[in-house]
């Protein structure tokens, strides 16, 4: 074996098992000096890699994200449930329940932040998705004035939903809904996206999943015609946008019981 | 290498406990050279692992542990730079501050290395740090960063081959020769 095979071969894997570099090493001292200066630079890499020491209590807080997770689960769950109660709207209730929530909120300990709103990046993707509805007002358009009345088959919307490692818990929901259009999109470059359209009650209502990081904290998005919601979700985000008039409400809590993330 | 079980116990919480044991160093050790930011790299393994946690179920195979936190943490750093690009101090010659050696010219050897490393072009850096940090074979290093394994073979070749040539004991000329991505 000549010299730039040899080192075409080790730059490669400078640990190799091969029998044939092995050999070749050990029959020609210069490809054994190639040998040792390549394997011993790796080591060196390796221990350039061991020098950086990790943070103090890093470990700590790591093996504390179940226990945190759970908590913030069950304050979710607190806040959801004193919103669904307006029969629990006594002044001694609502007391003791924010009492509850600040406790539980002391309690978290990793360093999660939470924004009272939409960060200016929040806003800034919001926007985002209602000018990406501009570029498929042609399907907008049909769907608004009576001229798209073609159904996307169940499996075509289950086929755009997998695409971006989501799937639907429950195809049952979705049939009782008219689905005109299932597409994955770009709304950003580099993350996957879907979006369907559905026909509401005041024209078409877009529903994306996209799979960036989840968003702080739910907040509405509009704009002269439009008016949206973003969901975050647990692997990405849900966003539904209607014409102003549309009441999102219900879809919202449709597709938030029915999407599930695979990872 | 990187097909070492590392899911031990009966219980995911167990299971969850364990993986951070073994792993969270080496994710650290290369959030860091992805972000080369120790504030960032550390939010980043805590995201990474808070995914991990989530998710733990679908981890079927515990020999793919490794490869599955690090594309997890790969995506992550992705959505970071994605909602904001933050200042970034250059982590040069931070890491090898941090370990006493006796040796100035062990520890001044390895800083031109560590120098060298951050000066190679992401797309030969990461599989190279792949390979060395996480002892990924060429076909996981493919999976991972999603080329194939021919344009993985390729970068690591050119990986070592430019940095040879930094330390002058490579001729820039023939052995170049690689096969082109």
């Amino acid at each position: 074996m000549n010299e730039t095979d040899f080192k075409n071969r080790i730059y490669i894997d400078p640990f190799t098992a091969d029998k044939e570099i092995l050999d070749s090493a050990a029959s020609n001292p210069i490809l054994q000096e190639i040998l040792n200066q390549t394997q011993k630079m790796d080591e060196d890499i390796r221990g350039i890699m061991d020098a950086v020491e990790t943070p103090d209590g890093l470990k700590e807080k790591l093996l504390a994200i179940p226990q945190t997770d759970e908590t913030e689960s069950a304050s979710e769950k607190t806040s959801k449930m004193l919103a669904e109660r307006p029969a629990a709207n006594s002044s001694f209730f609502q007391y003791f329940a924010i009492a509850s929530s600040l406790m539980l909120a002391l309690g978290v300990t990793f360093s999660l932040t939470y924004n009272s709103g939409p960060s200016s990046a929040e806003i800034a993707f919001g926007n985002e998705v209602i000018n990406h509805l501009y570029h498929e007002s042609v399907e907008i358009e049909a769907i608004n004035s009576g001229l798209s009345l073609d159904l996307v088959a169940m499996p075509m919307v289950a086929n755009a939903m997998t695409g971006i490692g989501t799937r639907l818990v429950s195809n049952s929901f979705i049939t009782k809904i008219p689905v005109r259009f299932a597409k994955p999109c770009i709304i950003i470059p580099a993350y996957d996206s879907v979006h369907l359209m559905i026909e509401g009650s005041e024209g078409a209502v877009s529903v994306f999943v996209i799979n960036n990081s989840p968003v702080s904290i739910e907040y509405k998005i509009n704009d002269d015609r439009f008016n949206g919601i973003v969901v975050p979700m647990s692997n990405g985000n849900m966003i539904l946008v209607g014409e102003a008039n549309e009441d999102l409400g219900e879809y919202k809590q449709l597709f938030s019981d029915n999407i599930e993330w695979v990872i | 290498m990187s097909d070492i079980p590392v899911l031990y116990g009966s219980n995911k919480k167990q299971r969850y406990e364990s993986l951070v044991a073994a792993l969270y160093q080496d994710v650290f050790r290369y959030a860091l050279w992805l972000c080369k930011n120790k504030p960032l790299a550390e939010d980043l393994v805590q995201e990474t692992f808070l995914r991990a946690w989530r998710a733990l179920e679908s981890l079927q195979n515990d020999k793919a542990a490794k490869a599955w936190l690090f594309t997890i943490l790969r995506r992550e750093n992705a959505r970071l730079y994605e909602r904001y690009r933050p200042e970034l101090v250059d982590i040069e010659g931070q890491a090898i501050a941090e370990r006493d050696e006796n040796e100035p010219d062990f520890k001044m050897d390895r800083e031109l290395l560590h120098n060298a490393i951050n000066r190679l072009e992401s797309e030969y850096r990461e599989p190279l740090l792949l390979q060395v940090i996480g002892g990924f074979s060429g076909k996981e290093i493919a999976a991972i960063l999603d080329l194939n394994n021919n344009t993985v073979m390729t970068r690591l070749f050119r990986a070592r081959s430019k940095l040879k040539v930094e330390f002058g004991s490579e001729d820039p000329g023939p052995a170049a020769e690689q096969p082109t991505d």
